[in-house]
């Protein structure tokens, strides 16, 4: 037998016209050979059916009811690859029963003598019906426009094989099982480099074990053949997935600047002095004063009623750094997505910001709840996080941001409560890279010292605690002699923490070289 | 019964027997005729029940039986003289009294009728019928396979109306009698096949009235569905097919059949249990066949009927439901009706059903 005759399987027979046409109702063994059709109109020519032949009722033998269930079982008797059977006789019983006696039915909507025909002639031709199975295939694949689509395709036309999107050892897209060795199947693998010719990631195809040397090669060659055919697809959808996400990510970041101008400049309208700005918004409850523009319900958002803001950002961040990378960007919004439904995530000045939003402020402890559990994803990523306290409206959202970005500046932790930041928050204000600078020429053994990190905590620690050595250790988690030692070696660095009118500067100084060389990682 | 007596207090019974051998009719739509043989049974006393052997051979004899719609008697319930009037008529036109009445067919209304009859007559009731169960048409009987002639003929109706025929050829009786039947009211009261009982001894099915009252008391006496199945074998030959759950009901689809007035279904039965196979039931105005897997297990001339598990009773066809568990039984027919030229009258190929019975491979 050469490759070119080699008998067609039903998986190829019924993924071409005029089978594709119908619809497969049980294919219990897609491997099964089709060597010939045969068209049945009475039970006696039934009863003479050759084996592995194709059955095609018409006539009195399609009659519906009994005649279905009668033909099914002489099909299964004599050992056919399956029935083929007009709609009209079709029933949920009779494929109960196909399912049951192992026999493969398709039901066809045309003419049975005419599907009869065109079956004869696709199995009399199998490299033709192959190559018209891999037109069909092209055409399906241009239609679809999203990776799932694509692999959807492939795993329809390659089943009960199992194909996956790879990228070293990650699944991409499509079915995990491809990428494990499985008893009686082996595997089928093609490149797909992406622009430039680089290689980008793996078709991989699981496909069962073909019962012949020559079938395995044809089935291997139409395998490689639709894997072949599906690399530009891919690609294609993969860009298109990529210019969406980023062009929403940005969309998002122009709306958010917008409606933070729209309340600010709401704000200075009112004409209220210096400290009292965004007071109007007040605390939840306050009267809002404003109205959400309709475009922010466009993209999904949600204003009315009262928010509580959320600031990411990196740990390494520097102020007046540049945007985050729009991959990270895109990662973090599908991430952020599953694990918060419903909240936005807006690239903003370096960070990213969230919120959510509640018709009433819910109750404290139902609000922690909500912000628990973000944990791991901020440890993946390098990320700390502030939350702002719960305001109305589009001003209060404005206002529950900028809470939130102060309480991640002031805040030591991976998360800050503005709430528990208080007046500590004036301290976000002070420039870390300016007090960096200052302090060199202000302080410099400090500076030069090579634990400069572990003196500025500790000095910082016993100025928050009013000069106890007792609550600064507590606090550090180090022993008061090791504070002791630590304020003793800091003096004879220059830090004059008992002259009052240097406490103030000098504690100033502290957390700003303390957050300033965190972030670089220079302490 | 006793020593070939029926009694008012065998009705019950006999009714519960009619009933299984013909399981598409409800039991509500019996009542009035059940009322009406308990009242003539118990003011007129017992009816003799003989058979044919035991009467003189020349004794005039005719079938009688209720043609047209079980549902149609129902709604337009009989005077009580039409049975009476048909038999009178034919003995005009055969120019032959009528000494004892048969059942055409021993099941459903027709059992009742014809021990009514007899009782009005004062004649006995023969203990055989031409059927030993129901079939669609009324030259489908062992009388007319053995060459009686089914006419002359009467149908008498409720509204005094009658039709009487003649035909040559038997199997356009039916054919000539339906339109005027439906113009009777959808139902008539037929006397048929003029024959002595001498000729009856060797054409007509003997014992089949008696043993519906044996198969009835075998319903009535117990709800045990095993019990009632195994009681029953040794009345009749039942055997059960399988025990299962319906899973469809699949109505009208298929064309029609033009000779046979009725649309053909199936009910569709997941067996229970380790050798679970699907029971396709096919149906017409009874169910004629039984496919086990898509193999032809049984078939029409055998009777094959539904026993609901649950309530240890006969299922009338129109109450099957979805869900339901059911025994499906068939019961052997008469020799007769296995011969090659019975079967291409009655068997399945009769029912559209193109093949070989399952006793003929």
């Amino acid at each position: 037998m050469s490759r070119a005759t080699a008998p067609l399987a039903l998986a190829e027979l019924v993924r071409v016209d005029p089978l594709a046409r119908g619809e497969v109702a049980v294919l219990p063994d897609p491997a099964q050979r089709v060597l010939g059709v045969e068209l049945a109109e009475t039970f006696d020519r039934l009863a003479r059916t050759p084996a592995h032949s194709l059955v095609v009722l018409h006539a009195g033998a399609a009659t519906g009811g009994w005649s279905l269930a009668a033909a099914l079982h002489v099909a299964w008797e004599r050992g056919a690859a399956g029935v083929v059977v007009p709609r009209a006789a079709m029933s949920g019983a009779s494929a109960l029963l196909a399912r049951r006696l192992g026999t493969a039915l398709v039901v066809v909507d045309d003419d049975a003598v005419d599907v009869a025909l065109e079956l004869a002639a696709r199995t009399a031709a199998p490299e033709s019906a192959r190559a018209l199975r891999v037109a069909r295939c092209a055409e399906e694949l241009a239609e679809q426009s999203t990776v799932r689509g694509v692999l959807g395709v492939l795993n329809a036309e390659l089943a009960p094989g199992v194909v996956a999107l790879v990228t070293g050892s990650s699944v991409l897209a499509g079915r995990a099982a491809a990428v494990q060795q499985r008893e009686g199947y082996r595997e089928v693998r093609m490149a797909v480099n992406g622009p430039g010719g680089r290689a980008w990631a793996s078709l991989v195809a699981s496909l069962p074990e073909a019962t012949s040397a020559v079938a395995a090669e044809v089935e291997a060659r139409s395998a490689e053949s639709v894997l072949r055919l599906a690399r530009l697809p891919l690609l294609a959808a993969w860009a298109q997935r990529r210019l969406d996400t980023s062009a929403q990510a940005e969309a998002e970041r122009a709306a958010f600047a917008v409606l933070r101008a729209a309340a600010r400049s709401r704000a200075d309208g009112a004409d209220t002095a210096p400290g009292e700005r965004d007071a109007a918004a007040g605390p939840a409850g306050g009267a809002a004063g404003d109205e959400a523009p309709s475009w922010s319900a466009e993209l999904g958002w949600r204003v009315e009623g009262v928010n509580r803001a959320v600031r990411l950002e990196r740990t390494a961040a520097r102020e007046g750094d540049d945007e985050p990378a729009a991959e990270l960007t895109q990662l973090l919004r599908v991430q952020w997505a599953r694990l918060r439904p419903g909240w936005p995530l807006v690239p903003h000045e370096g960070g990213w910001v969230s919120w959510q939003n509640a018709a009433e402020e819910p109750a404290p402890a139902v609000v922690r709840r909500a912000f628990a559990g973000l944990e791991p994803l901020l440890a993946d990523h390098g990320l700390v996080m502030g939350v702002g306290a719960g305001h109305r409206g589009t001003a209060g959202l404005v206002r529950s941001v900028e809470e939130a970005c102060l309480a991640t500046r002031a805040g030591s932790d991976p998360v800050t409560w503005f709430e528990d930041v208080g007046v500590r928050a004036v301290l976000a204000q002070v420039s870390a890279p300016a007090v960096a600078d200052v302090a060199a020429l202000a302080l410099p053994r400090l500076a030069a010292a090579r634990d400069r990190l572990v003196l500025a905590e500790t000095v910082a620690a016993v100025l928050d605690h009013g000069g106890s050595l007792v609550a600064a250790s507590a606090e550090l988690g180090v022993h008061r002699n090791t504070v002791l030692a630590r304020t003793a070696r800091a003096r004879e660095l220059g830090l004059a923490l008992d002259d009052p009118a240097q406490r103030l500067p000098l504690h100033v100084a502290c957390h700003g070289l303390v957050r300033a060389w965190r972030a670089t990682g220079s302490g | 019964m006793s020593d070939g007596e029926l009694t008012a207090a065998d009705v019950p019974a006999l009714t519960a027997g009619a009933m299984l051998y013909s399981p598409s009719l409800a039991p509500s739509s019996l009542a009035a005729t059940v009322a009406w043989l308990t009242d003539l049974l118990e003011r007129g006393g017992p009816l003799r029940l003989v058979a044919p052997r035991a009467l003189p051979p020349d004794v005039g004899c005719a079938a009688v039986c209720v043609i047209g719609s079980g549902a149609a008697l129902a709604d337009l319930p009989p005077t009580g003289d039409e049975f009476v009037a048909a038999v009178r008529e034919l003995e005009r036109l055969s120019g032959r009294e009528v000494g004892a009445v048969l059942p055409l067919s021993a099941a459903t209304v027709s059992a009742l009728v014809p021990a009514a009859v007899a009782r009005q007559l004062g004649v006995p009731l023969i203990d055989a019928d031409g059927m030993g169960r129901t079939f669609a048409l009324i030259h489908h009987t062992s009388m007319h396979l053995a060459g009686l002639p089914v006419t002359p003929l009467v149908v008498a109706g409720a509204t005094g109306e009658s039709i009487s025929l003649r035909v040559p050829d038997a199997w356009r009786a039916d054919a000539l009698l339906r339109a005027g039947i439906d113009a009777l009211g959808g139902w008539g009261a037929l006397a048929a096949y003029p024959s002595t009982a001498g000729e009856l001894a060797t054409a007509s099915l003997p014992g089949t009235v008696s043993r519906l009252v044996e198969a009835g008391r075998v319903l009535l006496g117990t709800r045990d569905p095993d019990a009632v199945v195994a009681r029953l074998a040794a009345v009749n030959g039942c055997r059960r097919v399988g025990r299962g759950r319906i899973v469809a009901l699949e109505h009208l689809s298929r064309p029609t059949d033009a000779t046979i007035p009725t649309h053909p279904s199936s009910v569709v039965v997941e067996q229970v249990g380790p050798d679970a196979r699907q029971l396709r039931l096919e149906l017409r105005s009874e169910v004629v066949a039984v496919f086990s897997d898509g193999s032809l297990t049984a078939a029409a001339p055998d009777l094959i009927t539904l026993l609901d598990v649950e309530r240890g009773v006969i299922a009338p066809l129109d109450s099957l439901w979805p869900g339901d568990l059911v025994d499906v039984l068939v019961i052997p027919a008469h020799p007769v009706w296995y011969s090659a030229e019975a079967l291409t009258m009655v068997g399945p190929a009769s029912h559209g059903i193109t093949l070989d019975h399952p006793r003929r491979r």
